[in-house]
């Protein structure tokens, strides 16, 4: 019983980090239909720009985020500038050109930081709670609180402004919402930097729970891919239940399979995913048939 | 095809002859570039060729290796029979990564293969019997009549006669019935399902090809290197694998073949700085998406516009032979349809018969059902209750490709061309009536194969002339004038020899002179003996055109007979010019509330 609810804690911290990239995901697809297969390196930009700024300057965790999410937002935005003569056209292409972005990513953090990566001191020192002999790390409790923070500014948005109001518009038609004034591009833009900057909150506080190396986007972009496609891809809703069972499923497996989890992982996802590929709660899309 | 043969031999002759001016390392860069080429083909295919996202080639390639790697060395079963086992084995993993092709598409597959591809690497590195980390390294140095297969330059000749095989035998399979189906389904899968392309077929041997492609890669890379370690099967390479298809042009095996073996050498050439190297690969991706969509194999056409001399031009429609009428047998019968949309209900309780020979117009208001009838028809959607009879026999359910075969072709609303391929392509793909079961026969019996393109070439030009399409026979259907990608449509419906034809909007955006030769054309269609059902806006034509008409409002019939009675009819007139004075729509009383 105690392990399982050990599992269950460190489950929940790592999905509710899923979660924030499936966020990053979702809000990109449901805005321009296309799937940001570079999203996974920009959460591996967000842990580095985020630590090496912690660990060099001395700087409060918070103020690193912040710097992170600049840096990450600044990418998202070339991305999206880059690939916008492919928007409604060609998803093949604009898919593999993503991919292109993600390997130029990649490439540019080992040039940077070095092919062999850090690790990064946890910002919260204080021990670890104990709840009838389960030990919660108070670092859980602030990325779970940091997580339902960005998700709570992120709904807001996206309810409340003028602006967010824009972007459900475009998400839900394209060429309606240009008769109706709205600049589809920057809408487009701006969805791209908000998954960005969700990439850099997840990336920065995923550093401290893991290596921070080149490669982990790889991982971390497809395991968030996979809780949004759990989820329902495109909805947010279904992005944080999907990241957080995507989380317990990968601590589960890495509890009961070791080394073969992330096979266990995957073959599982994979066959969910057939079963019902809309997901837990169906596909929030742009119908572009 | 003589002067290809011509312009091959000298390439031919430089490949044998390469060996004696290189030196022992470059040799080995080179069997390492010919190994990647043969993967290249691979992805072309599946990417390319069937438009199936896959990230896991490399995987197949992987699983083609360490078989190999295993069997030899853990069973001490000989190369070459492991060498069978191992290609069996990739193209059983190409079958399994297939399934969820079946069930979604696009990013998805894209995200599944890969996540299958990382599965693989985990188990690799993790599993006792393939070595872990380390990798297997005694592999036996594969046995050839005595040919010491050790040294890289005789290996090279092994990797070039192999590779010359699977070359021609991609470029076969491409320019065959089979090729022109699957990049139909690329191209728009619903309308090649209303051809007769079986769907769900093709892209599982989209995956055959893949998988075999990869373990064929995979067992000369065995052979060659005599070590396996998960590392070469990384995301990496497999990254490396897809920018050499997208820079060579996906579409074209040779485009893939020339990115493979010089991104090969490229790598070779950086391999002290593969980080720049990384870099350097994705900002040419990048690029070539953006500027090149056709990569390095399109180039040509891109920077050489073909200058066009005279302007083609349509010529007049040939009559089909008439055809003495039979018994007035009905085609097709409906009865007490009903569709409903979880709550919308699109269709309510339609019932139509439809006589042989004769041309019937469904009529009625926007959403009031038609082209979902004819989905439901077409078998694009199953009725929610009530049957479809076609010549008597109940096809409720029936996949689109099944109804196709027994007859049925459709021309679509918004125009269904396959968009990269010309027009005699897009007639050919309608032509071949062949299962996809036919298949085997690529492999066994190649020259039947080819016989039979023949024939089907020489039927697309009777196709193309009837039409009068013949100068436009090389076009892409984009390049040409809307009113004749309709044409081009009801040319490649009627390609299907169906007994019955579903025409949705066939006049919406034609000029006078276009409808006028539009009802001449479909008069000489039914007198040929098929039946006609026409969904039309144009009501000049239906009343001239139509035997019998049928209108539908709000999802039910609300008359049903000769084109002149059915005009005068009341309850048409209403459902046309608006029963607004009695009941507002849902959406005019919205527009009256957001006025106010």
């Amino acid at each position: 019983m105690q392990v399982f609810l050990q599992t269950l804690i460190g489950g929940i911290t790592f999905g509710a980090v899923y979660a924030l990239v499936a966020m990053g995901f979702s809000i990109v697809y449901r805005t321009m239909g296309l799937v940001n297969f570079a999203h996974g390196s920009v959460v591996m930009i967000g842990a580095y720009a985020a630590s090496t700024f912690y660990m060099a300057s001395k700087v409060p965790f918070a103020v690193a985020i912040v710097v992170a999410i600049v840096v990450t937002g600044l990418i998202g935005l070339i991305i999206e500038r880059f690939l916008r003569p492919l928007e409604n056209k060609d998803f093949t292409l604009m898919l593999i050109g993503t991919i292109g972005f993600g390997a130029v990513l990649e490439a540019l953090a080992i040039l940077i930081w070095g092919a062999t990566g850090h690790a990064v001191p946890s910002p919260v020192a204080t021990e670890p709670l104990n709840l009838g002999g389960v030990r919660i790390p108070t670092y859980s409790l602030l990325v779970i609180g940091v997580a339902a923070l960005a998700t709570t500014m992120l709904a807001f948005f996206l309810r409340r402004t003028k602006l967010g109001a824009a972007m459900q518009a475009v998400a839900m038609d394209h060429e309606a919402a240009t008769a109706c004034g709205i600049h589809v591009g920057r809408s487009n833009a701006m969805a791209f930097g908000i998954g960005a900057c969700l990439a850099a909150v997840a990336g920065s506080l995923i550093g401290p729970m893991l290596y921070v190396n080149p490669t982990m986007g790889g991982t971390l972009g497809i395991k968030g891919f996979a809780a949004a496609m759990l989820g329902g891809f495109g909805s947010m809703p279904g992005a944080i239940v999907g990241g957080i069972a995507f989380g317990l499923l990968d601590a589960f497996a890495a509890g009961n399979f070791q080394a073969y989890s992330e096979l266990v992982t995957f073959v599982v996802f994979a066959l969910a995913v057939m079963i019902r590929p809309t997901g837990i709660f169906g596909e929030a899309t742009v119908n572009r048939a | 095809m003589r002067r290809r043969l011509l312009l091959l031999a000298p390439i031919a002759v430089a490949a044998w002859l390469l060996p004696y001016g290189l030196g022992g390392y470059t040799m080995h860069v080179v069997d390492v570039a010919v190994i990647f080429a043969v993967l290249a083909i691979g992805l072309g295919l599946t990417m390319g060729v069937a438009g199936q996202i896959n990230l896991a080639q490399v995987a197949f390639f992987g699983i083609g290796a360490y078989t190999v790697a295993i069997l030899t060395s853990r069973t001490g079963l000989g190369f070459w029979p492991a060498a069978v086992l191992a290609i069996l084995a990739s193209i059983a993993a190409g079958l399994l990564v297939g399934i969820p092709a079946l069930r979604m598409q696009s990013h998805y597959l894209g995200i599944v293969t890969l996540g299958l591809a990382l599965g693989f690497i985990n188990w690799v590195t993790n599993a006792g019997i393939a070595g872990r980390a380390e990798g297997i390294s005694d592999i036996p140095v594969p046995p050839l009549f005595g040919i010491d297969l050790s040294s890289g330059y005789l290996y090279y000749y092994l990797e070039l006669a192999v590779f010359a095989l699977v070359l021609v035998f991609a470029l076969f399979v491409t320019r065959s019935p089979l090729g022109r189906r699957l990049r139909a389904m690329r191209d728009d899968d619903l309308a090649a399902g209303a051809l007769g392309a079986e769907i769900p077929l093709l892209r599982m041997t989209a995956f055959v090809l893949s998988g075999l492609y990869g373990g064929v890669a995979g067992v000369l890379y065995a052979g060659l290197i005599r070590f396996v370690a998960p590392e070469t099967f990384n995301i990496g390479n497999m990254f490396l694998l897809l920018a050499m298809v997208i820079i060579g042009g996906r579409a074209s095996i040779v485009g893939c073949v020339i990115g493979a073996l010089g991104l090969a050498f490229v790598r070779e050439a950086l391999l002290d700085v593969s980080a720049f190297a990384q870099l350097g690969y994705g900002i040419v991706v990048v690029l070539v998406v953006v500027f090149f969509p056709k990569g390095l194999a399109g180039l040509p056409a891109q920077v050489f516009r073909r200058k066009t001399g005279e302007r083609p031009r349509l010529s007049p429609f040939v009559p089909y032979d008439e055809v003495p009428p039979a018994d007035a047998r009905s085609v097709l019968e409906i009865d007490q349809v009903t569709k409903r949309f979880k709550g919308l209900v699109a269709l309510q309780d339609v019932s139509l018969s439809v006589p042989a020979r004769q041309i019937r117009g469904i009529v009625g208001p926007n959403g009031s059902g038609k082209t979902t009838l004819f989905n439901v028809i077409s078998g694009f959607y199953t009725a929610t209750a009530g049957r479809v009879r076609l010549d008597g026999a109940s096809v409720g359910g029936l996949a689109p490709y099944r109804l196709s075969l027994k007859g049925v072709a459709r021309t679509f609303q918004n125009l269904r061309l396959f968009e990269d391929l010309t027009v005699r392509d897009n007639i050919l793909v309608a032509l071949d009536r062949t299962r996809t079961s036919w298949i085997w026969r690529y492999l066994a019996l190649p020259w039947a194969v080819s016989r039979y393109e023949r024939s089907l070439r020489g039927r697309a030009d009777e196709v193309l002339h009837r039409f009068g399409l013949t100068e436009f026979a090389d076009a892409i259907p984009r390049s040409l004038p809307y009113g004749i990608q309709r044409r081009v449509e009801i040319a490649r419906a009627m390609a299907s020899l169906p007994s019955l034809l579903l025409l949705d909007e066939p006049a919406a955006g034609l000029n006078g002179d276009e409808v006028g030769r539009l009802a001449e054309i479909v008069r000489s269609i039914r007198d040929s003996g098929v039946t006609v059902v026409v969904i039309e806006h144009n009501m000049g034509l239906v009343m001239s055109l139509c035997d019998h008409v049928t209108v539908l409002s709000g999802g039910r019939v609300i008359a049903d007979g000769p084109p002149d009675e059915v005009a005068v009819d009341p309850r048409v007139v209403e459902a046309y010019l608006g029963d607004s004075m009695a009941a507002p729509t849902e959406r005019e009383a919205e527009h009256e509330h957001a006025d106010r």
